[in-house]
């Protein structure tokens, strides 16, 4: 459907790419990163508002690297949603019916089924649209950016005004219009949440660069670079040395504690390895339970030092005994009534092998970076 | 809290009086040399509507000129980047900072280049012809247009002509469609301003046009003329004149604003 091959752009001192990206006919896509991490440039180059730097983009096998916005068929809906306002409701939706010369039943049916799908009925009429409340504006734009009847449409962190309630029926909304219209979705966002619940391929940009492109437990569980697996909140992250790679390939891993840890490619005795276990995956263990196979390495004594409660779930902080290494837990509300801790408390954990997941540090790299700071 | 707010609102309410009442003095003033039959009297003389007709004409050519012109230099200046545009906007402001007697000089000055000549060649010339009043009100005028629309297309969410390409429209669909009625208040109010500026004009005009009666006597030359013979009964009436003329354009086109909000 969209092939960016090499795209490069720049605006004032902020480079982005190169970036290579392939989005398949009728998919979801979410672009998840920082504010400031080039998202929204890389919509506008992809849309024809900015021109590239160098690379290459093609629709449907064509290339539109040097078309006209209006030429490209991709519909935008922008964070701020830019209605209209000279423009009631209905004139706003019909707007890119009129561009596109639409034949009249077909837009007026293509509308039809919009008031339908996106609750519009009470607002169609409306003669000013800045009277319209945040979701109703959401809609509009929506509808109007589907009006035109796009194979792409284009989303730029279209939710982040809206309140949690608003926003999860929108996102619904989204995932129906993908899904039942067939309509191929690119949307940026720097909500994880929205990225891992609308996304069926996840890219995370960085510093104007796509890191890494999967699917939800591709970058949820094994991210491919400590900056990615810094942005997604891992909180348990350790900087260990490569001690030795035994005949099934698990690597050990020391830095105060001894780890045994799946397998990385390229590496060798005495590389740097970070060691990345997320909050809920830590396992406790029960006293006076048997303790399964899968449980029987990277088991720590550890002392409870703090505990967040968040609103469904509670973060334990753990200090491993005789290291200085801490481990967040995450516990829903549930087990934490079960279990009952309380600061101080010993418990022993698990890091299970399957959960924790390894990253070569480029040390290198690295060195560099501390040269220059 | 309402105390201070009272307080407040009186601190800036005071100079908007002292302003108003200044301005009544200085309209009042005229009463003790205004007379009603002098004034029915003053109307009815050839070289009086001749210089009511002229400034309308004028100031309405100009000011449609001036508008015109301004619309696409300033949306080139809001919108579009280019080298040297920060050299060429400080430029366009030149006429604003200039005094208009110097303008006025700089126009007749340039009728003696090769361009000037070959203008006059065909027919263009400026003393003493309506032409000249125009461009000479032109000249005043278009900084000021260019200026103030500049701000109003600068304000103007860019975001909204992005999508209306996105939607099907090219770049000058989506100026006629989205833009330019964005930008209708501002046009209207840089309408009103260079048009009251353009009526009031007086000393580019002099310098360029001359003030022949019922040639390119406007009305504030004419105010001068009769200043300088001292007949304050007609220099009176033209003011009145220019008053009630201006305050009638500015009050109607202030109510088309508001009403089209």
């Amino acid at each position: 459907m969209i092939q960016v091959a090499q795209l490069t752009a720049e605006r004032g001192d902020f480079c982005l790419g190169p970036i290579d990206l392939n989005l398949d006919e009728s998919s979801y896509l979410t672009i998840l990163g920082p504010s400031g991490s080039g998202k929204t440039l890389f919509l506008e180059t992809c849309m024809g508002l900015l021109e590239p730097r160098s690379g290459k983009i093609c629709l449907d096998g064509k290339e539109v690297t040097n078309l006209t916005p209006e030429k490209r068929q991709i519909s935008y809906l922008p964070q701020d949603l830019a209605l209209f306002p000279h423009l009631n409701v209905r004139a706003n939706i019909l707007f890119g019916a009129k561009q596109r010369k639409l034949d009249d039943k077909v837009s007026l049916s293509r509308l039809s089924d919009l008031i339908d799908l996106l609750d519009l009925h009470s607002i169609i009429d409306r003669h000013d649209v800045t009277t319209l409340s945040g979701g109703e504006k959401q809609r509009v734009a929506l509808a109007r950016a589907l009006l035109p009847g796009p194979r792409l449409l284009f989303l730029d962190e279209p939710f982040s005004a809206l309140d949690a309630t608003i926003k999860r029926q929108l996102q619904v909304k989204l995932r129906q219009i993908n899904q039942d219209l067939g309509v191929t979705i690119l949307h940026v966002t720097h909500d994880q949440e929205e990225a891992f619940m609308l996304g069926e391929q996840i890219a995370v940009m960085i510093d104007g660069k796509l890191r890494q492109v999967g699917t939800r437990d591709d970058i949820y569980y094994r991210p491919k670079s400590l900056d990615v697996a810094r942005f997604l909140r891992n909180q348990n992250i350790y900087e260990m040395t490569l001690t030795d790679i035994d005949h099934e390939g698990f690597l050990q891993l020391e830095n105060g504690v001894i780890l045994k840890a799946p397998a990385c490619q390229g590496v060798e005795v005495g590389d740097r390895i970070a060691a990345v276990i997320r909050a809920e995956e830590v396992v406790i263990i029960r006293p006076n339970k048997p303790i399964g196979p899968e449980l029987q390495d990277n088991l720590f004594l550890g002392t409870l030092k703090d505990i967040l409660a968040f609103g469904g779930t509670h973060t334990l902080t753990v200090r491993i005994a005789d290291s200085g290494m801490n481990i967040d837990i995450e516990l829903p509300n549930c087990a934490m009534r079960d279990f009952g801790f309380s600061i101080g408390d010993k418990l022993q954990i698990c890091l299970r092998q399957r959960s924790l997941w390894t990253i070569k540090i480029d040390t290198v790299k690295r060195e560099d970076k501390d040269a220059a700071i | 809290m309402l105390k201070r707010d009272t307080t407040f609102k009186v601190i800036m309410l005071l100079p908007l009086v002292f302003l108003t009442g200044y301005f009544l003095i200085l309209v009042g003033s005229q009463s003790a040399f205004f007379s009603l039959d002098d004034f029915l009297a003053q109307l009815g003389q050839q070289d009086i509507r001749s210089a009511i007709a002229l400034s309308l004409i004028a100031a309405t050519t100009s000011t449609v000129i001036a508008i015109v012109l301004a619309i696409p230099t300033a949306y080139a200046l809001a919108r579009i980047e280019f080298p040297g545009k920060r050299l060429l906007d400080t430029f366009i402001d030149l006429p604003m900072v200039l005094t208009p007697i110097a303008l006025g000089t700089l126009i007749l000055m340039s009728w003696n280049t090769a361009i000037g000549r070959l203008l006059s060649d065909i027919g263009l010339t400026l003393p003493f012809t309506l032409a000249g009043v125009i461009l000479a009100q032109f000249t005043v005028i278009v900084a000021i247009s260019v200026r103030m629309l500049k701000a109003t297309f600068e304000q103007i969410d860019q975001r909204q002509e992005q999508v209306a390409r996105l939607l099907g429209c090219s770049a000058f669909s989506s100026f006629l469609q989205i833009t330019l009625p964005l930008a209708k208040r501002g046009i209207l109010a840089a309408i009103i301003l260079t048009w009251a500026r353009a009526i009031g004009e007086f000393g580019a005009t002099v310098m360029v046009a001359g003030t022949a009666k019922g040639q390119t006597a406007t009305l504030p030359s004419s105010i001068y003329l009769a200043m300088s013979m001292a007949d304050l009964p007609k220099a009176v009436t033209l003011v009145v004149i220019l008053i009630g003329i201006s305050l009638l354009v500015l009050f109607g086109l202030r109510m088309v604003t508001e009403s089209k909000r």
